[in-house]
């Protein structure tokens, strides 16, 4: 069945069977593989995408559902010239990212996040990433990594 | 001068390329022309293939190839004792364990494919656990285990149901009269569950067989592993495989032995085309070698003044179906025991034993995480029963510099942990007791516990070439899990080197075909062992450039200085030439510009007769640690909560501090998780935790940010004198975080993890 996206900006058209999921039409027929599969069932948050604006779990939602919808994921973060968003250079800067399987999940998340609320406090933060599971950091430097593009925000 | 990159928290290199979803992990690896693989895994812990029939599944849509036990060698493979074929051939003896494969054009349809495979199964009832594994008369999971043959030049001790028996029992006579002498006999019974490494990314592998080698690509910790497991298991010499890392989505243990790959090589060989193997997250939680489950006993002799006379633990060990590398790791128990606190007369039993259930393995801190918790809650107890402050108890009992471990290891700089406890002192004083609570009718409680622990002395090497552009090529088979010993800590030291910055530092992704051997993640080995080898490499590099240079420079080589990509003479910023420069005139006249360097810690010597069945006799590169807990429980819900938590570390030297924070804040984190939530439960031999939301695991909520005192007291071996780093700081948390427990609620903490159930049933008691 054809399925139009727009992805990160253009628009794709794709030819997907009735149950592939957008984790699928993202990974195997778009080959942006910066969006990962670490469950399949909606658990860990290695595949969030922002649908619409939305964070959700692209392993979890059947792609034809989201036909028409514009699709942003951790490929388009980075303008096109290659500069990287505040939030990615804060990750690598405060240490936020070890294996960095569960990051891009963790970026798209927070990227909504700082889109709705620029001024996060520390509690408002950990509670929008309870769906992101992180085995390596302990946290602790990805929520300073968000407050420091907070601030960066605030002061301007 | 510029300032030295070595002790300087710069960013790791691979960051751009994770936050942009750039990195290719092993997940993301494909290739040309390549099929999909699915297994079929046994549905029972103990059971007989009655039948397998494939005909219906080798007609399905796109399958290229139904494998079984008929298809793949005849021999058997392991780690440390070969007991194992690559598909079950009659007997089942795990859930999980692999039956059969199919190869296909698409994922879905190997899927399918594998789904259409009829099989039936006579189930047997399993050996479940430890302790029926033990009973007598226990049906033994191996009942041909006499003919196995151990990996190694010699075998060690086991029989039956055991894989591995570890005994020292040096002095029966004084044991005995300790005990039979004590003032206070204090006795204690723990267990610990099993946990699952839960990295982020799924096992995989991708494989190739072109002109009688084998290519695997995969994302590994120890690829070296991968190239002699999957050569032992395919019955052909090691250098028939070639390995190539990939980033690794987290391993923490659970990639040290090899587990797909072998799988994928043998079909690439069979269908002639390369082949990819992913797990979904229930196979990898099933057959993933996880924390063993243990009970542990220990039993000590006290004299009234608060001296430990003489002290006993025996420790069951799960071992699974088949062997890992768990025979190494029954010696843990021995190290863990004396060298902390001294033990007075000493008798430690390891036995190691096998059940029906999936294979154990390493995990971060391997038994230490549950040895240490069983020893700090025991030092608890005997407090308790001599009426002393929990702290003064350790402190009288601490071993201190030049006393020797169980096994006869002289710790030279064991005073550390004096010191530790004295710097955790001046961070959180212990007669303060826990912080108020802000929460009405919350339990508080603080506990502290006590570490020392190694540096894995394996071998590693590391070859430096620097190349005409004045960059440096790093090649090595050291692979960074995520840890950042590659992209910050080696890098770091051989940028430092040569002047130049890390991002000129060029890394060759692991392969086994180009790097000397490497012994993988593990240990908190990378930077110490790896990191030295690297910096041979480049003072090599570094004595050729200056030779070279201080003849274009006409200066003498003693006054030359490598900074910011030149060779300076010193205080005449004038006469500088570009390292480019160097290695171009270099490379074009008498050759290109390599060093290379190769690096394994000496064992310190140890009494070969302390112990029968010692595998592992050492702990090289100790370092010594204090950690402090503070908790919160909640009387009606039984909910503990970490409010304060405090880590004094030892480290040699911090290459990167914020590399080291990043490894004991996550450390931390895990331990967390083990203390209070995590744990695979069996039913019969059956995981009841299959996927991630019932499997629970620590999220941003439940951590608090962890306070962190550094001390550095620099190895003369290791680099700039780092020693191990990312390895201890999961150990003692249980430990802490029970004792804290345990304080709070004026009850004894037995068992982990400390679950809200069984704290209220303590409460009750």
């Amino acid at each position: 069945m054809r399925l139009t996206l727009t992805v990160n900006g253009a628009e794709a058209l794709i030819e997907v069977a009735p149950h592939s999921t957008l984790l699928n039409v993202l990974r195997d027929e778009l080959v942006l593989t910066g969006t990962k599969e670490g469950c399949d069932e909606g658990e860990c948050g290695a595949c969030t995408v922002l649908v619409d604006g939305e964070a959700v779990d692209a392993c979890l939602l059947v792609a034809l559902s989201v036909d028409g919808a514009e699709i942003e994921t951790v490929e388009g973060l980075t303008s096109e010239e290659g500069t990287l968003s505040a939030l990615q250079e804060a990750f690598i800067t405060a240490g936020g990212v070890q294996c960095g399987f569960c990051t891009p999940g963790l970026l798209m998340t927070l990227t909504a996040l700082l889109r709705e609320n620029p001024s996060p406090s520390n509690d408002e933060i950990r509670e929008a990433i309870s769906g992101n599971i992180c085995r390596c950091t302990g946290y602790a430097q990805i929520i300073e990594a968000v407050g420091s593009v907070a601030r960066q925000e605030n002061g301007r | 001068m510029t300032t030295s990159l070595v002790g300087a928290s710069v960013p790791r290199t691979d960051g751009e390329a994770k936050v942009t979803g750039r990195a290719v992990y092993g997940v993301d690896y494909s290739e040309v022309g390549m099929l999909h693989a699915r297994l079929l895994r046994s549905s029972v812990a103990a059971g007989r293939i009655a039948k397998l029939d494939t005909t219906h599944a080798i007609g399905m849509p796109g399958v290229h190839g139904v494998f079984t036990s008929a298809d793949a060698p005849t021999c058997r493979a392991g780690w440390v004792i070969k007991e194992q074929h690559l598909f079950a051939h009659d007997v089942l003896r795990y859930e999980g364990e692999p039956i059969a494969g199919v190869v296909a054009d698409t994922r879905e349809q190997a899927t399918a494919a594998c789904a259409a495979l009829e099989i039936e199964i006579e189930p047997i009832a399993p050996v479940a656990d430890i302790t029926s594994a033990l009973d007598e008369g226990a049906r033994l999971v191996h009942p041909e285990w006499e003919a196995y043959e151990p990996a190694g030049p010699a075998d060690h001790p086991r029989r039956d149901n055991i894989a591995c028996e570890v005994i020292s029992d040096p002095d029966p006579d004084a044991l005995l009269q300790a005990f039979a002498e004590a003032h206070t006999v204090v006795e204690d019974t723990y267990v610990a569950p099993r946990q699952y490494q839960a990295y982020l990314e799924p096992k995989s592998a991708v494989a190739s067989f072109r002109e009688g080698r084998y290519t695997v690509h995969t994302a590994h910790q120890f690829p070296f592993n991968v190239r002699d497991r999957v050569a032992q298991c395919l019955d052909v010499r090691p250098s028939s495989v070639r390995v190539l890392g990939h980033h690794i989505g987290g391993g923490f243990g659970g990639k040290l032995d090899t587990a797909l790959e072998p799988y994928a090589a043998l079909f690439a060989k069979l269908t002639g085309r390369p082949v990819k193997l992913v797990n979904d997250r229930e196979e990898d939680i099933l057959t993933c070698p996880s924390r063993e489950n243990a009970i542990v006993r220990i039993r000590t002799a006290l004299a009234q003044d608060g001296t430990v006379l003489a002290r006993e633990l025996e420790c069951l060990m799960d071992h699974g179906a088949y062997s890992g590398e768990m025979p190494w790791l029954a010696s843990v128990p021995m190290h863990v025991l004396g060298q902390v606190y001294r033990t007075g007369a000493a008798r430690v039993t390891t036995t190691l034993v096998y059940t029906n259930t999936a294979p154990t393995g390493a995990f971060r801190g391997v038994g230490g995480t549950y040895l240490y918790f069983a020893l700090e809650q025991h030092m608890d107890s005997c407090a308790r029963a001599l009426e002393m402050d929990r702290r003064a108890f350790r402190l009288h009992n601490l071993i201190a510099g030049g006393d020797q471990s169980l096994t006869g290891q002289t710790l030279d700089d064991a005073g550390l942990l004096r010191e530790a406890f004295e710097r955790m002192e001046e961070a959180a004083p212990w007669a303060e007791g826990p912080a108020e609570s802000e929460t009405n009718g919350a339990l508080r409680g603080r506990g502290i516990a006590a570490l020392t622990w190694m540096t894995n002395p394996m071998p590693g090497s590391a070859t430096l070439k620097l190349n005409e552009d004045g960059t440096l090529g790093l090649i090595t088979a050291a692979t960074d899990n995520g840890t950042g010993a590659v992209t910050m800590g080696i890098t770091q030291i051989a940028a430092d080197a040569l002047g130049l910055q890390p991002d000129d530092v060029v890394l060759l992704m692991p392969d086994t075909d180009a790097a000397g051997y490497d012994a993988g993640s593990q240990g908190s080995r990378t930077t110490h062992i790896v990191g030295r080898a690297t910096a041979t490499a480049a003072n090599e590099v570094r004595d050729k450039v200056l030779e070279l240079a201080a003849r274009l420079l006409e200066a003498d080589i003693a006054d030359l200085e490598l900074t910011e990509g030149h060779v300076v003479v010193t205080g005449a910023s004038d006469r500088r030439i570009p390292l480019a420069q160097v290695a171009a005139t270099a490379t074009f006249s008498s050759g290109p510009i390599i060093g290379s360097g190769s690096y394994a810690t000496q064992a310190p010597s140890f009494n070969p007769g302390c112990a029968t069945g010692l595998l592992f006799p050492v702990f090289p590169t100790p370092t010594y640690h204090v950690h402090l807990a503070e908790v919160e429980v909640d009387p009606v819900t039984g909910r503990v909560t970490v409010t304060r938590y405090v880590v004094v570390q030892e480290v040699g030297r911090a290459i990167n501090p914020a590399g080291v924070r990043g490894q004991i804040q996550g450390g931390v984190a895990q331990g967390l998780g083990y203390a209070l939530y995590e744990s695979l439960e069996s039913d019969d031999g059956r995981y009841r935790e299959r996927t991630l939301e019932t499997y629970r695991l620590p999220l941003a909520c439940d951590i608090p940010e962890v306070e962190i005192v550094l001390m550095e007291h620099p190895d003369a071996e290791g680099p700039h004198g780092a020693k191990g780093v990312a390895e201890p700081p999961i150990i003692p948390v249980a430990a802490a975080v029970a004792t804290a427990v345990a304080d709070a609620i004026g009850r004894p903490i037995t068992r982990l993890p400390i679950r809200p159930d069984d704290v209220l049933a303590a409460l009750a008691e």
